[in-house]
């Protein structure tokens, strides 16, 4: 059979597979972590357009992510507009705010495009702090309240459960995927690519490199500003350091990067590796789990000792696999895969 | 079968002395408010040894939030449907807080939370949220109420970090010196961290204020104070809100910080129950003095589990009896009550100390007082 | 008057430090062309590093730069030899997620050592002041290590043009490729320009000890800085990195009086972004695309 096909057939078992799990898995802690893993490979993923297809490496992203989130937040706790027509405000805003980005970093580029991406996003995060009369400064917004879903009078969803979460996360990250899907089998893909390798040669093909570098960053503002909506109307509470934060941009560009930048897996790979993985580490399941089997006795000098310090020590476990990642697999998890695929490949010639 | 077990489960969960009470703890453990969090997990791990001692045994489900709203509400997700504890003690941080508390409603799960100041997240209506410490407008009140006590001031000038709690609590000081005739002069945030306040400052003294209100959460106001003298800012009183102007290293800078004036929501000098006690075992146990968050930390703790236990574990009989009871321990008299718009909200008494020959003193309110408050501020040596 | 000249004096004073920072960076980056996302834990482990000199041995901070210099180089050493050298040729965000991952290391690790309390040094001095006259003062602290820093700034311009070492690093900056072909060798030039910005940035550490506050996560605030002290300066220039740290230094003091002190740093990214805008290659720096 063709492999394209049967790519298709495995990708459509997984989402039916998706599609079913709220009716099978009633542990809220579990849809939970689902619905955070929707949020990674939403952001990982509309980073993945901008900076692993197009190759201009934001390090900016929060802003993104806080408009979209302080937007919907915003007009729901003041106006009391329900998030699904605040999220369209939001994604109007984010149009603006990444055309005026890309407007001053477009002209510079590697480190000092880093560099003003950095500084963009740390100057709406000190915004959000002091414009007080508009975003509630420094304290946040609050708002837990979400209104019922209705079409046409009838109540779809009052969002008592995470079930609703769950599908909208759902369908975002099919939208991600997909857009990013066509993107990549599309001409404005091919265009990305080669600003991405060579900019000068693309400049001298006739391309247009300010207007597809545009037109990446808008594709990967709009999608991460939904995700920031997202985020917002879910945890119910936004404040400038957890939106807009510099370790947001960090963590959205990491997802890409230890999954694989430029590929349509990477950005899933990496989220399925990082949100698990520092879980497993934040909540002491791994010390469980080692109980569990036997391997560990709680009462041991070892079991006490990784009792004690591998909750705290898990940022520094995380700082270890990062490092690792760039050192040993510079091209993320998918670009490894790939290597000892053809490895293996070759091996069997 | 599944509800046979369930039964069994419960049965089990019902009789007290053979099993021990799971209690969940969300505290920053780790991330930029570790510092702070710290304290909460030491007056905890000091809880658990004393209930101990007292026939109470604990489970404690620790869990990290690294002062992250969607992390803390992971934390709650997996404490209140996996580990299925009877209570939660914690989050530390206000935002932290806000994302869990409407989870614990909607679990049902009794969430206490011990030192977060940010006054909405009790005003709410929530019935399965209780908190321990006075939230952020009382420190505004408790401090200008000492200084008009003291003296006559007639203007003021704020300088307050721009955090969550320092915009909160110098927002509810300004409302509330405009009731008093107080004019505010100046009014200033900086952002946490900054190394160099002097120009602030100075721009401060060239208007002369009778108070300066200042809010630092950490060690801060040990910069503030030291570039206040250098300058020669030289109000009435220097009135200081935050954990910043209550620690041990601060009024150990004796050259800055004698006389200085702060508000505090525990020391282990006041007349409760066990506090001189928890003050010294603290020290011998973790070596360093316990700050406040400790103090309601354990106490949050030791309430929450004596609690739990009298309820046989179970869920619903533990919040009724949270809202119920009344204790008498370390943090004074607690009770969870409903008044001014909160609800299960522990009235709790502020204490206003003064450093005086290098030790906090307790000054107001009168029944507590240790020392007699100094005023005016003296003149910088 | 007094307020003008009381920010003028503090700005100047504090920039000083900030300068010691950004040479520390520029160096890296004019050498390596790697960002160094970890440069205020280096920062960080100097001042824990002073910390424990003062608690266990009683050494003043300002004369322990003396033993901070030469370990933080020697660690400085450690990492480009170690780590940063892999990625020399790699794509820049690999370099950059690789010291924001040495960076969590360091400051967790920190952390689990000296857990993550705030630590305070303090010295006789560390509150003193001198009288300038007009109302106006002057931290002693601070004026100490704004000497102690124009000293260093003042041996490592020698040691840049006068050592034959200090003229193969500059040749290195220059062009890599080119330098490797006259014989110069790169990579121990790469591991001294390294030592050197980590040594210069765990000095800025100490030297602010005695004024400032320590904890494990410290490192932030000034990672931000040194880049735009960079930047400002010109990347790779260390004229620039003093003079850009001293007019940071002015700027936040300037604007918390005369804007506000919550807009400082807003003013600060803003002329960053000018700067990059209008003369991309930095106050002094040449031109270089």
């Amino acid at each position: 059979m063709d492999k394209t096909i049967l790519k298709a057939i495995a990708i459509l078992a997984v989402l039916g597979g998706l599609l079913a799990i709220p009716r099978f898995v009633d542990s809220p802690y579990a849809l939970h972590m689902m619905i955070l893993l929707f949020m990674s490979v939403m952001m990982g993923q509309s980073w993945n357009i901008l900076g692993g297809y197009a190759g201009q490496h934001s390090v900016g992203h929060a802003a993104y992510f806080g408009v979209g989130a302080y937007t919907t937040m915003m007009l729901m706790h003041t106006k009391q507009i329900a998030p699904w027509i605040g999220v369209w405000a939001g994604i109007a805003l984010v149009v603006v705010v990444a055309l005026i980005i890309g407007s001053i970093c477009f002209r510079l580029r590697g480190p000092y495009f880093v560099l003003a991406s950095i500084a963009v996003a740390e100057i709406l995060r000190l915004s959000a702090i002091n414009l007080t009369t508009l975003t509630n400064g420094a304290e946040g917004i609050l708002a837990t309240e979400l209104p019922p879903f209705k079409v046409g009078g009838a109540i779809i969803t009052d969002f008592a459960t995470k079930v609703p979460f769950y599908y909208i996360g759902l369908f975002l990250v099919v939208l991600t995927v997909g857009v990013t899907y066509l993107v990549q089998h599309s001409k404005l893909g091919y265009f990305f690519q080669a600003i991405r390798e060579d900019q000068d040669a693309a400049h001298s093909l006739g391309i247009s490199i300010s207007l597809y570098k545009n037109i990446a960053l808008v594709l990967s503002a709009v999608l991460t500003s939904l995700a920031g909506s997202f985020y917002g109307i879910y945890v119910g509470f936004v404040d400038p350091p957890t939106v807009l934060g510099l370790d947001v941009s960090v963590q959205i560009m990491l997802i890409c990067i230890i999954g694989g930048m430029g590929t349509l897996w990477g950005p899933v790979l990496g989220s399925l590796v990082l949100v698990p993985l520092s879980e497993a580490l934040r909540s002491n399941m791994i010390t469980e789990a080692l109980v569990k089997i036997g391997l560990v006795s709680p009462e041991s000098k070892i079991g006490i000792f990784l009792k004690e310090n591998l909750s705290h020590a898990h940022v520094l476990l995380y700082g270890i696999l990062v490092v690792v990642v760039i050192l040993f697999m510079p091209d993320g998890l998918m670009g490894f895969i790939k290597k000892l695929a053809k490895r293996r490949k070759q091996e069997a010639v | 079968m599944r509800k046979h077990l369930l039964a069994l489960g419960a049965s089990l969960a019902l009789s007290p002395c053979l099993l021990a009470q799971k209690i969940g703890v969300i505290n920053s453990m780790s991330g930029p408010e570790a510092p702070i969090g710290e304290n909460i997990t030491n007056g905890i791990k000091l809880a658990e040894e004393d209930l101990k001692k007292k026939g109470i045994n604990l489970q404690l489900v620790w869990e990290d939030d690294t002062g992250k709203p969607q992390i803390s509400m992971s934390a709650m997700e997996k404490l209140a449907t996996r580990d299925n504890v009877v209570g939660v003690v914690g989050p530390y941080t206000s935002a932290c807080s806000n994302a869990v508390a409407k989870l614990a409603e909607k679990y049902k799960v009794s969430l206490l939370i011990p030192a977060a100041a940010k006054e909405e997240i009790t005003r709410q209506g929530l019935k399965h949220v209780f908190r321990m410490n006075a939230p952020a407008d009382k420190y505004a009140s408790s401090l200008i109420d000492a200084a008009l006590s003291l003296g006559k001031p007639k203007t003021i000038a704020f300088v307050y970090e721009n955090t969550d709690f320092g915009t909160s609590t110098s927002k509810t000081a300004k409302d509330y010196v405009a009731t008093k005739g107080i004019q505010v002069v100046s009014d200033v945030s900086y952002p946490k961290g900054s190394a160099d306040y002097r120009s602030t400052l100075a721009q401060i003294k060239s208007k002369n204020p009778d108070l300066v209100f200042m809010v630092s959460y950490v060690a801060d106001a040990i910069l503030l104070m030291r570039q206040s003298k250098e300058v020669g800012l030289q109000p009435q009183a220097f009135l200081g809100a935050g954990a910043g102007f209550t620690t041990t290293e601060f009024a150990k800078e004796r050259a800055i910080s004698e006389s200085v004036i702060s508000c505090t929501q525990w020391t282990d000098d006041v007349s409760w129950p066990g506090a001189k006690d928890f003050g010294t075992r603290y020290k011998a146990k973790f070596g360093k003095e316990p700050t406040y968050h400790a103090a309601c930390a354990y106490a949050s703790m030791v309430i929450m589990a004596e609690t739990a236990r009298n309820a046989g574990g179970d869920r619903a009989k533990t919040r009724d009896a949270l809202k119920a009871g009344q204790w008498n321990g370390v943090m004074g008299e607690v009770k969870f009550a409903d008044y001014e718009g909160f609800t299960n909200q522990n009235n709790h008494q502020m204490l206003v100390q003064q450093i005086i020959s290098g030790n906090y003193e307790t000054i107001l309110p009168t029944k507590f007082a240790t020392k007699k408050a100094v005023y005016p501020f003296p003149k910088w040596k | 008057m007094a307020v003008f000249m009381q920010s003028l004096i503090s700005g100047i004073l504090i920039g000083g430090v900030y300068a010691l920072i950004g040479i520390g960076l520029t160096l890296i980056f004019g050498v390596m062309r790697v960002i160094n996302f970890a440069h205020g834990d280096i920062l960080m482990v100097g001042m824990y590093l002073t910390y424990i000199i003062f608690t266990m041995l009683g050494i003043d901070p300002f004369v322990s730069v003396l033993i901070t210099f030469p370990l933080m180089f020697l660690f400085g050493g450690f990492l480009q030899k170690v780590f940063i050298n892999r990625v020399l040729n790699a794509l820049a965000q690999n370099q950059i997620l690789l010291t924001i991952g040495l960076g969590l290391i360091m400051s967790n690790t920190v952390m689990l050592i000296f857990t993550s309390d705030y630590k305070i040094l303090t010295t006789s001095y560390s509150s003193s002041t001198i009288q300038v006259g007009g109302g106006v003062s002057v931290s002693t602290p601070l004026l100490i290590s704004f000497l102690i820093t124009s000293a260093i700034t003042a041996a490592l311009y020698w040691f840049l043009l006068k050592t034959d070492t200090g003229q193969a690093i500059r040749a290195t900056a220059q062009d890599r490729d080119a330098a490797q072909l006259m014989g110069i060798n790169v990579k121990r030039m790469s591991i001294i320009a390294f030592g050197l910005g980590a040594a210069l940035a765990g000095t800025a550490g100490a030297l602010i000890s005695p004024t400032y506050y320590i904890f494990p996560q410290v490192g932030g605030v000034f990672t931000l800085k040194a880049f735009v002290i960079t930047v400002l300066g010109g990347m790779g220039s260390v004229v620039g990195a003093t003079l850009g740290g001293i007019l940071i230094g002015v700027t936040e003091s300037m604007s918390a009086v005369y804007v506000s002190s919550g807009w400082k740093d807003v003013i600060v990214f803003v002329l960053f972004l000018l700067v990059l805008l209008f003369k991309p290659s930095g106050l002094m720096g040449k031109s270089r695309t």
